[in-house]
Formats: C-alpha cells, sequence, structure tokens
C-alpha cells in the first residue's frame, strides 16, 4: 500500500498530472479510480478522454462525514475493485472544514490511511489544491504522506508515524458530571435492558437506540472478556446526543487507532463495530477505571 | 485559545436570517445542537425545521452566486440544502462553533462545486444529443400519463441512463424559471423573489434523496419479522418492553427459544455493522 499526496497549483495541474499518472496505472493493468466532487469529476472526464470509459469514478461529495465511516467506504470500494484487478491506483481529492478542530479530526484521518489499507495492493494519492487550503492543512500533508508529489516525487521529510499523529491531535474527552450512573453486574441482557431503559427514557428512536444497545454490547463484551469485568456505567445526553460509558477494572488499551482498522484474523471487531454504529468514541482512564464512552 | 479558521471570506458565519446563531440564550444552544443531532440521526422532522429555518440564509447566498451569472438560483438553493444537510452529517458540536458558522462554509461550497461544474465548456456529441432527446421524450410521456413532473430517478428508470449519466446531461440543458419577479423585501431588507416564497419542490426531493442515504445507515433490514419482534418487544423499542416469556407465550415459543432468536439476531447485526460498505462508483 502507498499513499501519498499530490499538492496542485491550478485545476489544469491536477488534471494534466493526474490523467497522466491514472493512464500509467491503466498501462499497467490496474484498476484506476477517480474520487471527487462532482465538478471535479466531470472534469476529470474531459481530461481523461476516452480512457474516462476503462477508469471507476466515485462521487465524494457527501462521503468525508466521520473518520471511521470513511475508512470503511474506502475500504469497502478496493476490496471490491481488487477483485477485478489485481491492484488499485487512487486519485482522491480531500475535504477539509472551515474549522482548526476539523482540520484536526480530517488529519488525523489521513494517518489512520497509512494504516487503514496496508494490507491491501493499493496506491492512493490524496489530492491537494495548495491555493484553496490554508498553511496548516497543507503543513498536515506533510505529517501524514509518505511521499509528495509538488515538482516532482520527493519523500516527506516530516512524515510521522500515524499513531502518534493521531495522539497529538486527540482532544482530552470531557469529564460530564451530569451522566447517571448504575451498575448491573456482568450480564450482558440485563445490560441491555438496563440500557434499553433509558434509551427510552431520552427518546431516542427505536432504530438508533438498536444501534446503540448492538455498539455498547460489544464494548460491554470487551470490558467482561478483557477488561476484568464492569465497574460501572454512566449514561445520559449531552449536545443533544445520547452517551454510555462502560468504565472496566482492567489496564485498558493505549492504541490511539483501535476501532479504525477493519477487523481481520487476530484484530478484534468490537471497537470497529461500536465506532461504526455511533458517533464518537472515546477511550480513556477515569478515576473509577478504563472507559469506553460512545456518542450516539 | 481561540483557533484560527479560514479567512472571513471564505467562511464563517453570515449573519442575516440565522435564527439561532449568536444567541445569549444558552438554552437556544442546547436546542440547537439537540435538532442537529437528531437530523444526524436520520429524524425527518429535526432535518425540516432545520432547512425550514436556515433556508432564508441558502436562499440568501444562492441569490449573491446567482448574481453572477448563468445559474437559477432555486437549483443553487437545492445544493445549498444539500451541503447543509452534509453539515448536519458532519458537525461537531463539542467544536464550539455555532452550527450555521460550520454549515454556512458547507452550503457555499456546495454551491460553488456547483457553479464549477456548469461552467465548464461543453461540447455536446452526437451521442448525448441523442441522450437529450430520449429524456425530453420520457418526460412528455411522463406528463402525459400522470400529470405531474418525473423525479430524476424516474427518468433514469424510464431512459434506462444511470442516475451520473442522467445528471450529467441535465446539466448542459436547464431553462430558464421566472423565479426572478420581485415580490418586496425580505428580513433583511433585501430584495426577494417569487422563488424566495414558493415551497422548492425539487428541494424537498434533495433532501429526501439525503434523508435516504442516512436511512441506508439502518442496518437492522437483514433480520426477519420474527428477529426484529424479539428483539423491539424484548428492549421496549416502540413498545413497552417485555421479558422473553412474555415474548414467547405470544409467539408460542419457549423463553430459551426466544433467547437464541435474540442471539441471532444480535450476531446478525454485529456482522452487519462490521461489513465495510462500498462508495458507488460509475
Amino acid at each position: 500500500m502507498r499513499h501519498d499526496a499530490f499538492v496542485y497549483d491550478s485545476d489544469e495541474d491536477y488534471a494534466v498530472r493526474t490523467a497522466g499518472f491514472l493512464r500509467e496505472g491503466l498501462d499497467a493493468g490496474e484498476c484506476c479510480v477517480v474520487a471527487h466532487n462532482r465538478a471535479g469529476l466531470a472534469m476529470m472526464r474531459d481530461a481523461l478522454g476516452p480512457d474516462a470509459d476503462r477508469m471507476v469514478f466515485v462521487d465524494l461529495s457527501w462521503t468525508y462525514t466521520r473518520p471511521a465511516r470513511a475508512v470503511a467506504a474506502y475500504h469497502g470500494t478496493f476490496v471490491r475493485l481488487l477483485r477485478q484487478a489485481p491492484s488499485v491506483r487512487a486519485v482522491a481529492e480531500f475535504q477539509f472544514g472551515p474549522t482548526f478542530d476539523d482540520w484536526d479530526e480530517w488529519q488525523s484521518y489521513e494517518a489512520i490511511t497509512n494504516l487503514a489499507y496496508d494490507h491491501l495492493p493499493v496506491w492512493v494519492v490524496c489530492t491537494y489544491p495548495a491555493n484553496r487550503l490554508p498553511d496548516a492543512v497543507l503543513d498536515g500533508v506533510l505529517r501524514t504522506h509518505n511521499e509528495v508529489l509538488a515538482d516532482r516525487w520527493a519523500p516527506s521529510d516530516r512524515f510521522e508515524d500515524p499513531r502518534d499523529v493521531v495522539r497529538t491531535l486527540m482532544r482530552e474527552p470531557q469529564p460530564l458530571p451530569g451522566l447517571r450512573s448504575w451498575y448491573v453486574g456482568q450480564d450482558l441482557e440485563r445490560f441491555r435492558e438496563q440500557l434499553a431503559g433509558d434509551l427510552a427514557a431520552e427518546a431516542v428512536p427505536g432504530a438508533k437506540a438498536l444501534e446503540m444497545l448492538v455498539a455498547a454490547t460489544e464494548v460491554a463484551t470487551n470490558a467482561v472478556r478483557h477488561g476484568g469485568g464492569i465497574e460501572e456505567v454512566r449514561v445520559g445526553r449531552v449536545d443533544g446526543r445520547f452517551i454510555c460509558e462502560v468504565i472496566d477494572r482492567g489496564a485498558g488499551f493505549d492504541d490511539p487507532v483501535a476501532g479504525y482498522l477493519v477487523p481481520r484474523p487476530g484484530r478484534g471487531t468490537g471497537l470497529w463495530v461500536a465506532r461504526q454504529l455511533t458517533w464518537r468514541v472515546e477511550s480513556f482512564h477515569s478515576p473509577r477505571g478504563f472507559a469506553v464512552r460512545m456518542w450516539l | 485559545m481561540p483557533r484560527r479558521g479560514y479567512p472571513a471570506s471564505t467562511a464563517g458565519p453570515d449573519s442575516r436570517n440565522v435564527p439561532f446563531d449568536d444567541s445569549p440564550v444558552p438554552a437556544e444552544r442546547e436546542r440547537e445542537r439537540a435538532l442537529v443531532a437528531a437530523a444526524e440521526g436520520g429524524d425527518e422532522d429535526a432535518c425540516r425545521q432545520l432547512i425550514e429555518s436556515f433556508l432564508p440564509a441558502i436562499q440568501g447566498l444562492a441569490r449573491r452566486f446567482a448574481a453572477g451569472g448563468g445559474i437559477q438560483q432555486t437549483e443553487l438553493t437545492q445544493e445549498g440544502i444539500a451541503g447543509l444537510l452534509f453539515a448536519v452529517r458532519r458537525y461537531d458540536a463539542r467544536m464550539g462553533t455555532p452550527f450555521w458558522a460550520y454549515a454556512s462554509f458547507w452550503v457555499r461550497k456546495a454551491m460553488q462545486d456547483l457553479l464549477a461544474e456548469l461552467k465548464r465548456p461543453v461540447a455536446l456529441s452526437d451521442h448525448a444529443v441523442r441522450g437529450l432527446a430520449q429524456i425530453r421524450a420520457a418526460r412528455r410521456d411522463y406528463i402525459d400519463a400522470h400529470a405531474s413532473e418525473p423525479t430524476a430517478d424516474q427518468l433514469a428508470g424510464a431512459t434506462g441512463f444511470s442516475r451520473a449519466h442522467l445528471d450529467s446531461l441535465l446539466a448542459v440543458e436547464r431553462p430558464p424559471r421566472p423565479f426572478d419577479e420581485p415580490v418586496g423585501t425580505d428580513a433583511a431588507g433585501d430584495l426577494a423573489t417569487l422563488g424566495d416564497t414558493l415551497a422548492d419542490p425539487e428541494a424537498e426531493e434533495e433532501y429526501r434523496h439525503v434523508l435516504d442515504e442516512i436511512a441506508v445507515r439502518e442496518f437492522a433490514r437483514g433480520l426477519d419479522e420474527r428477529e426484529r419482534t424479539v428483539l423491539w418487544r424484548h428492549y421496549g423499542l416502540g413498545w413497552p418492553p417485555q421479558t422473553l416469556t412474555q415474548i414467547g407465550t405470544s409467539l408460542g415459543l419457549t423463553a430459551e427459544r426466544v433467547r437464541q432468536i435474540e442471539a441471532g439476531a444480535l450476531q446478525k447485526l454485529r456482522e452487519a455493522a462490521a461489513e465495510p460498505p462500498d462508495v458507488r462508483g460509475t
């Protein structure tokens, strides 16, 4: 897997150079993908001419909502395309939002990308418009991509270990003293029944409540099997979102990308499922034990 | 410590016609966050309330972009609503940024992307011209049969074109719409047009489309009826919660059998959530 970046100066620069890059892939028998918004896809169809018929175009206009879901979406797409070709070459335009926090979150995502597909024969080139992005975002490009194409391909001398990048960008979890606390022992069915009662009390719609029940079951199961048992459960609503926090008696873990990487043999499924089904998952050491907090 | 963002020219709150922004009342801010969270979770009423609340601001932006020439305000409004709903799915209240300050960036971006897409030089091939003729014929047939305008999906179905192909063909043929008639001024004192005052069926369709996309995440669709019944009743999802014995009695099953059905259903849901989705390509 290669995960590189192309910082371009203009749309013309983007179109000409990515078209050349993709044609090289076609000549090598690779499956080639252009991922962009509608305007970018239209531009690339023009630039590629007849070769466009041999490309896969993916509209990413509304894809980047949550990092965990974006990782899953790309992984699913790559796996599907790898059934048709021995390797995949993808050019993907990224979508950063307007705030510094948003940049941090999606810079973390870029770091995670280095690990998320490392078992797949894919070459992903993320494209960044130099003139339309702030320096902070462009600095992050150098931290999260092995090689960067500007005038030519060159290794980034500022590339950092992806886990270190994620760790430094993670926000400290809030204490949330207003959450309600309960304990029902280690019985997962009783755990779900109690949680379902709280979800109903907070008027969480049934389909969303089910997502939390499944996600929380995964986390509670981990607590029982690997965390020395459930010590306490805390629930409530903050910022309009229902929260369930499971505190266990174990040592916890210190992997900032836990749950972001697709389940494989030897890699757990629980946190991945929890991240896919909830808005956010945080893990941290609290005074009562190791806590995993899910925001619905 | 305050953190910087984009320059004010490309982001930041649009102060006109914004119902929640800069409210000094924390309860209002809390209500806004709850509304956004509910909308992100697929609550259609919450989506509708958000759209209605921010529609004047979106239309204000659309008016400014449309003034640049070449594109109808209604199309920009529709795209702006899609941008707003994207912001709903990405907005993180923990960031402390008011929703509109965040969302207006995506609304503008959606409009800018539409402008970029439509202002490309277009040279229609013979093949494209024939495609447009097929679309026009399908539209006429539909109106004759149903006395109403077909949706884009219906046109795609009637012509056999993919939605992306259909959209790309329609993008080059955009009849002007008489929505520019002045009808007074809006709350900000700007000239309002007839288009501002009308419900926009295209915008309605667009946000329904986004809602459908959200609903795709409803991962319980793989359950059969009995599995749903067991889970929904046991955990009180729209029902008063029941014990496994009560559910078993109503279904003619033992409590143990109901427990097995529930375990199987939870395993199915786990597997569904673990399976990476696929981004549709063309």
